[in-house]
């Protein structure tokens, strides 16, 4: 490439440090710009896919099959008033949907999007990841507690139990991928699961896989675990007492955390951006395809695995929530865990 | 817990058989129907907005102000007054209301009209900003009638409550027995030179 002649006219080199911070900030506004498209998108999407299973059609009216309809929705949410309760913690009231956005947002930062597109390709991805989505959770404490509303109250509370509980099983699900990838680090992960002819941990790993999604569904609040925000109860839950931007904020990191968890599970259980060796064996030409449509591929399918068991499964009761994380999936991930070390350990 | 039950639990099974009944209505076609765009077919029966039915040879309602409607609406949404007329001193119709918007639609009025000079029309979309709009007058009715009239594609109009089912037709009044489908187009009553002109002023009417 020529970079260094083009960026050499500025005095840049491309080993000095002002480069690669520009390529990074490139990167970002990259990753930022495609993942707010994919977030509008995903709101039309979901709407649509959940008015066809319920035999209805979803948005029709703006533009042709309502394709418009998020950009409408952006415009609109733009422009409403901004409320925030007179009771309110102004100022804790403002930060919590910008640590929401800000903690799935930076997710995206270690997640290899190919082989050669990645924003930061650091040895404790996995970990890395663990910690910002258990940041989100503050946000959804923070915004219950500020709103000094019982609704937004009792959301937060039922948020932080949830998270807290289904973290420790997502996490013992991710650590036999680790032990079978012998590292942390997501690319190195992606990279070790070229070795089966699959080339996918998602079959050795089936139970960690389940689990793991489970979880994903309870880390995101989504249905059947979206109690922190359960309509029929709490009206909204958390974020009742906002409007406006505030809300689309809210609104918005949901929806990314849906997309990195099913990154997540795309990178550490179907290969990331690799197809199956098998397939392209037996088709060459698939080898053409390019990194990113099978990344994207399998991320659109686990999108819509999240909408569909939406549409079909009710809202847990709260101690049935909170039964299935402890009694069962954290004792099922510890013994797949078992297993995986016993198995690593003697192979 | 049985073993098949705990097979059943472990594989979600039901929630399984779930998400393939939801992925199947998937593939079906929505039921939706896209309202100003699309329309429902009316079916025969349908009771909508009131009418008058404007009369042929007269062209005016065959109203003759015997009450029964008033008297058997539930709602008792119905107003007549009747008048004498001086030269005659035959009665006549002189008033006849129907506040639509306490009318609950059982089409009682129509089937008892011995005249069948009253009819629930197919329209359906006659909402309207003020209260005075939906008080139907006798002129408002004829009116009504007009327009649903020219709305048909029909030549003739029958409507399936003047002679409900399940009643002995020997036991209606003579005019309710003989009454056939009345037409929608304005018929031409007399000299038949000025026809044309005739129609085209009913129309605009």
């Amino acid at each position: 490439m020529n970079f260094n002649e083009i960026f050499g006219a500025f005095g840049l080199q491309s080993t000095s440090f002002l480069f690669q911070l520009l390529i990074v900030l490139v990167k970002i506004a990259v990753v930022v710009a495609i993942t707010m498209l994919h977030v509008a998108y995903a709101t039309y999407f979901e709407r649509k896919i959940i008015g066809h299973m319920q035999v209805r059609v979803g948005p029709m009216r703006v533009g042709p099959h309502g394709l418009l309809q998020p950009i409408a929705d952006g415009v609109k949410l733009f422009f409403k008033e901004d409320v925030i309760p007179s009771n309110a913690d102004r100022t804790v009231f403002k930060i919590a949907p910008l640590v929401a956005v800000f903690a799935t947002l930076s997710s995206l930062a270690v997640i290899p999007f190919f082989d050669t597109f990645y924003i930061a390709n650091i040895n404790v991805g996995i970990l890395y990841l663990f910690a910002m989505s258990s940041l989100g959770a503050y946000s959804l404490i923070m915004s219950g507690w500020a709103s000094n509303s019982k609704y937004s109250f009792l959301g937060g509370l039922r948020s932080t139990a949830q998270v807290v509980s289904y973290e420790i099983a997502m996490a013992f699900s991710l650590v036999s991928i680790m032990l079978m990838a012998g590292s942390m680090n997501l690319i190195e992960i992606v990279q070790a699961q070229q070795q089966y002819w699959y080339g996918m941990y998602l079959i050795p790993q089936f139970v960690a896989y389940v689990v793991f999604m489970i979880a994903a569904f309870a880390e995101t609040n989504r249905t059947p675990f979206d109690l922190p925000e359960a309509e029929s109860e709490l009206v909204a839950g958390y974020f009742v007492e906002y409007s406006g931007m505030r809300f689309a904020l809210f609104f918005l990191g949901e929806y990314i955390g849906m997309i990195v968890m099913s990154s997540l599970a795309v990178v550490c259980f179907w290969g990331g951006w690799t197809a199956p060796p098998i397939l392209i064996e037996l088709i060459p030409p698939l080898a053409m395809v390019p990194g990113i449509v099978w990344f994207l591929l399998k991320v659109y399918f686990h999108i819509f695995l999240f909408y569909w068991v939406r549409a079909t499964v009710p809202r847990y009761r709260y101690d049935k929530l909170m039964a299935l994380g402890w009694k069962i999936l954290i004792p099922v991930a510890l013994v797949n865990l078992t297993i995986t070390s016993i198995v690593k350990f003697i192979f | 817990m049985t073993l098949k039950e705990l097979v059943k639990k472990v594989l979600f099974l039901e929630i399984l058989k779930g998400m393939a009944l939801t992925f199947k209505m998937m593939c079906t076609r929505a039921v939706t129907i896209q309202y100003p765009k699309q329309r429902r077919r009316i079916y025969a029966g349908f009771r909508g907005r009131h009418a008058f039915v404007r009369d042929a040879k007269t062209d005016k309602e065959k109203c003759i102000a015997c009450m029964r409607c008033a008297n058997i609406c539930p709602s008792q949404c119905i107003y007549i007054a009747k008048k004498k007329r001086p030269e005659d001193g035959k009665l006549y119709l002189a008033q006849y209301d129907i506040e639509a918007l306490r009318c609950i639609y059982c089409g009682y009025c129509v089937e008892t009209c011995p005249v069948c000079a009253l009819v629930l029309t197919e329209d359906y979309e006659y909402s309207a900003y003020t209260k005075q709009e939906l008080y139907f007058t006798k002129e408002k009715l004829l009116a009504n009638w007009d327009e649903f009239a020219s709305k048909q594609k029909e030549e003739t109009y029958f409507n399936k409550f003047w002679r409900p089912d399940g009643i002995d037709s020997s036991k209606m009044p003579k005019a309710k027995r003989e009454q056939g489908p009345v037409p929608t187009r304005p018929v031409v009553v007399s000299e038949p030179e000025s026809s044309p002109e005739k129609n085209e002023k009913k129309e605009t009417d």
